[in-house]
């Protein structure tokens, strides 16, 4: 039986109060926005919580949000409930200059390749991550493929035929 | 069209032997047993699963044994995308191969990148080992996967038997900076 | 006992013959092919072969030594047993000396089975 999304709310403001920055429900899914330093405590107390047991992280992705100034990066958690059925989204942002956010291996083993792909296409430096290194693309790329700051072609290539490109 | 039904090469006969010359023979013998890699990295993978099975069967043409270590191996097929960061493992397979070999790049994304031009997959296998063959197709059918081979199949009936000491294969080698 | 239609050493030649052969074709043609044959040796190319990546380290290690005494101790034990074979063909000649004979050498080697097994060395683990 899943917990309503007020009681979790709810205990989501007496868990880390000034942390909370934003919660919206929708299509009936909790969804809360909450500072980097708050994450962990969070994260923590649901899932040692002994009723909600938030014991399972569905997903853990990145975002980038250009028009957000100094909360452009972000990670995605999604969190299960396997004993209630209840599930959670929770959003953290940083700052695209020094994006970092706490990693989330302290709790979740499954966390650690996920954060490395995070890492490999966003830029985003998960501290106390044990091994934060490329896991995807080749380990001598310099940039963060999956911001939007890269136009859509690559302007300086010249082995493509411009007739046969529409160009 | 290849036609599958070729005659003998040129030769002396009598009964009971036939004489020609070595290069031929060996030709005759290199191309009726092409012992494939199946480098198979996607779809394309699947169509020459297809290509192996009873139906399209590439075994009668000779390609009986597929190896999956380049030591035993003639004939390296690379079939799907090719990632940046599984090239340098493909090109490792292929100076592994020893002498005589040939490469039939099979599909689009092995020929040029296919539809994935992006930052990750590498545009062509061409750019890091040298090509014999290409089989375009996404995926190609089995009968096209054959017709490549058969191709190969040319190619490796005419061949000098020692292509390995020319300074041609010396100089292809050299352009992909394989010692 | 006279033995009539004895072989002589010499009627055994064309077996070393054969034998001969067989291990100089075996030689010349394994010596021969190495050394007129073509070689492209190369520095990748000579590495040992681990699906294209670099291999690490070094494929020797240690082996128990529980293998190596199970099967010198069935080597030891067949032999016996395969003494024993002429002794059951000729168990009536060799009579009561034979007899006794046999049983100190199985006993010797009994002996040396108790040994073995109060030191436990045949306990798998």
């Amino acid at each position: 039986m899943p917990f309503s999304n007020e009681e979790i709310l709810g205990f989501v403001q007496t868990t880390i109060g000034e942390g909370l920055v934003h919660s919206s429900e929708p299509f009936d899914f909790l969804t809360i926005e909450v500072k980097p330093e708050s994450l962990l405590h969070l994260v923590g107390s649901l899932k040692n919580h002994p009723q909600y047991q938030f014991t399972f992280m569905t997903d853990l992705c990145g975002v980038h949000l250009p028009e957000q100034k100094g909360k452009e990066l972000g990670a995605v958690y999604l969190f299960h409930s396997w004993t209630t059925n209840t599930r959670i989204r929770v959003k953290t942002f940083a700052p695209i200059e020094n994006p970092s956010i706490p990693s989330m291996t302290a709790h979740f083993n499954s966390a650690n390749w996920m954060e490395r792909e995070t890492y490999d296409f966003y830029g985003i430096n998960f501290t106390g991550h044990p091994n934060l290194v490329r896991i995807l693309n080749v380990d001598d790329m310099d940039y963060f493929p999956m911001r939007k700051e890269y136009p859509l072609e690559d302007q300086v290539r010249r082995d493509k035929v411009d007739s046969m490109f529409g160009r | 069209m290849i036609d599958t039904n070729q005659p003998a090469p040129p030769g002396l006969e009598g009964p009971g032997f036939f004489a020609t010359s070595m290069d031929k023979v060996v030709g005759l013998a290199r191309k009726n047993s092409l012992w494939p890699l199946p480098f198979a990295t996607s779809c394309c993978g699947i169509e020459f699963m297809a290509t192996a099975a009873s139906h399209y069967d590439i075994a009668r043409f000779g390609s009986e044994r597929p190896s999956f270590s380049p030591r035993q191996a003639d004939l390296l097929m690379v079939m799907g995308t090719i990632a940046k960061k599984m090239g340098p493992v493909l090109r490792m397979t292929y100076e592994q191969m020893a002498e005589p070999r040939w490469v039939i790049a099979v599909g689009a994304c092995a020929s040029s990148g296919g539809i994935f031009d992006t930052y990750s997959v590498l545009q062509g296998i061409d750019r890091i080992i040298p090509v014999d063959v290409y089989v375009p197709g996404c995926p190609p059918r089995p009968e096209q996967i054959i017709e490549g081979l058969l191709k190969i199949q040319e190619l490796a009936a005419n061949e000098t038997t020692r292509r390995r000491d020319t300074e041609e294969y010396k100089a292809l080698l050299e352009s992909y900076s394989i010692s | 006992m006279v033995l009539l239609d004895a072989y002589l050493p010499s009627d055994f030649l064309p077996v070393v013959v054969q034998f001969g052969l067989a291990i100089g074709f075996v030689i010349v043609t394994m010596l021969v092919t190495h050394s007129i044959g073509p070689k492209n040796r190369g520095k990748v190319k000579d590495q040992q072969w681990e699906c294209g990546i670099e291999s690490v380290g070094d494929a020797r290690a240690p082996i128990s030594v529980k293998y190596f005494l199970v099967a010198i101790l069935f080597v030891l034990f067949d032999v016996e047993i395969i003494f024993m074979y002429p002794w059951a063909v000729n168990f009536k000649q060799l009579g009561w000396v034979g007899f006794v004979e046999m049983i100190i050498f199985m006993g010797i080697l009994l002996g040396g089975f108790y040994y073995i097994i109060r030191k436990g060395v045949l306990n798998w683990d």
